[in-house]
């Protein structure tokens, strides 16, 4: 696997999908190339030194022969509200790929995909080449209301999918982890992805254990480095040490890691 | 290509420009980022003798124009430091300098001796970080302390010795003169300065460490403002850190009086930072016709 680089790449397009959620696609061939599912990049976000930091954001799919890869991301503070106004032919500097991302059978199988919220964001990746080695999937998507179930279309195209709102303003009313019992209970699984608050990845863990089914989360953390280096985005891992979430993870196998608060 | 070099307390390097401690993890998470060959010295993250989980979560906290962190030293211990990481430090073919982060005196003392014709080119003495409950800063506050610390540690080793300080006291002078005194090599100024963040909504402290140390740009004419009355001072290398992020920011420490300059929270907003400031002190002493850098060191002291 080849380490990550730093890149300057050109902004092609950016639409808002809702308020607060943006689509950002960017020209980025060697990325594209490089990265696989579940992997990050740090993006800056500023033109100063406010904000200081590069935000994370997930891989959310890739085109390799047009060498382009798409960030989905949610704008939380200042950092990502500088991003979203990036325009058409801008430049930002990124530094990826990072972390480790999911891992899977090229025997393919039957799988469940669980995404939350914004913690869609790399599963869009991952389900489009889950389907390129011939494995069978249901997706479920789970949001408050309607404005946060993102790219529903594009998730279609790689399986069957289900939606949860919890005002009933999109698909089933609910939430996705109601969605998430009542599936595994009809049917069987051979793996389970999952993105979203750490609530819900709670409950997947919770289910993967009870069911007997492997389960792989994707955690989001404050990181500076993203690299491994400054060793500030920890989880905890079982035996009690630390984990760094942008170099052991993002994606960690449900066994792995102790969720907290 | 002008002159770059400096020769640190012994320390033989083609630039003045090194990582700081704990922010470059070994150098391997960057080599395929830039190339790692090209920086003067590398600076490990503090090891103690025993591994050291850390702080629990979260570690780090953005601030304007910088960072808190809290990291608590996690590391492996020395041994798996020395037997699974240094050798593929050296590898870069740099000077690598072991930054030692004792909680007593005696395990300074046993990290010394340890280190000592391992590979290293030379020992950061750590008595100065915020993070930790014994050792770390606690060492390094009071005059009689610190100097304690280091006499036991130059016993120990014939590396050269670098102590680094906080600037968390109420005069850093008096340290540097106990330390100097106590037959320290060189000195490395300036660790984080202790800050917090309260999370509004959650009504307490951000880090999971309440407590936290700053770094980055905004903390930079605190380290200039020591390294410039410390080096006037004491008549030993001075290695001036924080908030270094461009070949100017590496000036105005030079020019105040340090040998050499370590990168440390400028990895995180650019990655290249390091080989840019390489670039960028090459082309200063090209365009003002300096012959060798190490004539700028102390350019702004007093008498001149």
């Amino acid at each position: 696997m080849k380490g990550p680089e730093e890149f300057s790449c050109r902004v092609i397009e950016q639409d808002a999908l809702a308020p607060d959620y943006y689509l950002l696609k960017l020209e980025a061939p060697e990325l594209a190339r490089n990265s696989s599912p579940g992997q990050f990049a740090m993006l800056r976000c500023s033109e100063g030194y406010d904000p200081f930091l590069r935000r994370p954001l997930a891989i959310h799919q890739v085109d390799r022969n047009k060498g382009q890869v798409l960030f989905l991301y949610q704008v939380r503070g200042k950092g990502t509200k500088w991003l979203s106004m990036r325009c058409q032919h801008d430049k930002l500097s990124l530094l990826g790929p990072l972390g480790r991302g999911f891992s899977f059978s090229a025997a393919g199988g039957r799988a469940m995909i669980v995404g939350a919220g914004v913690g869609v964001a790399p599963l869009l990746f991952l389900a489009s080449e889950l389907r390129a080695q011939g494995w069978d999937l249901v997706i479920l998507m789970g949001a408050r209301n309607k404005s946060g179930i993102l790219r529903p279309d594009a998730f279609r195209e790689c399986g069957d999918l289900i939606i949860a709102t919890e005002d009933g303003s999109c698909g089933e009313q609910g939430t996705i982890l109601d969605l998430l019992s009542r599936e595994l209970a009809k049917s069987s699984f051979d793996k389970l992805f999952a993105c979203g608050p750490l609530s819900v990845l709670k409950g997947v863990q919770t289910m993967s254990r009870e069911k007997g089914i492997a389960a792989e989360l994707s955690l989001d953390e404050r990181m500076a480095c993203g690299v491994g280096a400054c060793v500030g985005c920890v989880c905890q891992g079982h035996d009690g040490s630390y984990l760094r979430v942008c170099k052991e993870g993002p994606v960690f196998s449900a066994e792995e890691v102790v969720l907290g608060e | 290509m002008s002159d770059l070099t400096v020769n640190l307390a012994g320390i033989k390097m083609k630039n003045p420009v090194m990582s700081a401690s704990g922010t470059f993890g070994s150098g391997v998470e960057y080599a395929s980022v830039f190339d790692v060959s090209k920086m003067g010295a590398l600076v490990t993250k503090g090891l103690t003798k025993e591994p050291k989980a850390g702080n629990k979560s979260p570690r780090i906290c953005e601030t304007p124009a910088g960072l808190l962190n809290a990291v608590g030293l996690q590391n492996p211990g020395v041994e798996v430091f020395i037997r699974d990481y240094l050798p593929e430090m050296l590898e870069f073919g740099v000077p690598v300098i072991a930054n030692i982060a004792g909680s007593t005196g005696d395990e300074f003392v046993y990290l010394a001796e340890r280190l000592t014709q391992t590979g290293v080119a030379g020992l950061e003495v750590n008595i100065s970080c915020p993070n930790v409950k014994t050792g770390g800063m606690a060492l390094g506050t009071v005059p009689e302390v610190a100097a304690e610390v280091v006499k036991a540690v130059v016993q120990a080793t014939d590396l050269p010795v670098i102590v680094k300080l906080t600037p968390n006291v109420t005069d850093i002078k008096e340290l540097a003169q106990a330390v100097a005194a106590a037959g320290a090599d060189a000195i490395s100024l300036i660790n984080t300065l202790v800050g917090m963040v309260i999370d509004v909504d959650k009504r307490k402290p951000f880090l999971g460490n309440c407590i936290g140390g700053l770094s980055g740009p905004a903390i930079r004419p605190v380290g200039v403002r020591a390294v410039w009355e410390v080096s006037q001072l004491v008549d030993l290398p001075v290695i001036g850190m924080g908030g270094i992020t461009t070949g100017r920011d590496a000036l105005e420490y030079i020019m105040a009086g340090a040998s050499a300059v370590a990168v440390g929270s400028a990895f995180f907003y650019d990655p290249l930072a390091a080989v840019k400031i390489i670039d960028e002190l090459d082309q200063y002493c090209t365009d003002h016709g300096v012959e060798k850098l190490q004539d700028l060191v102390g350019a702004a002291w007093k008498e001149k």
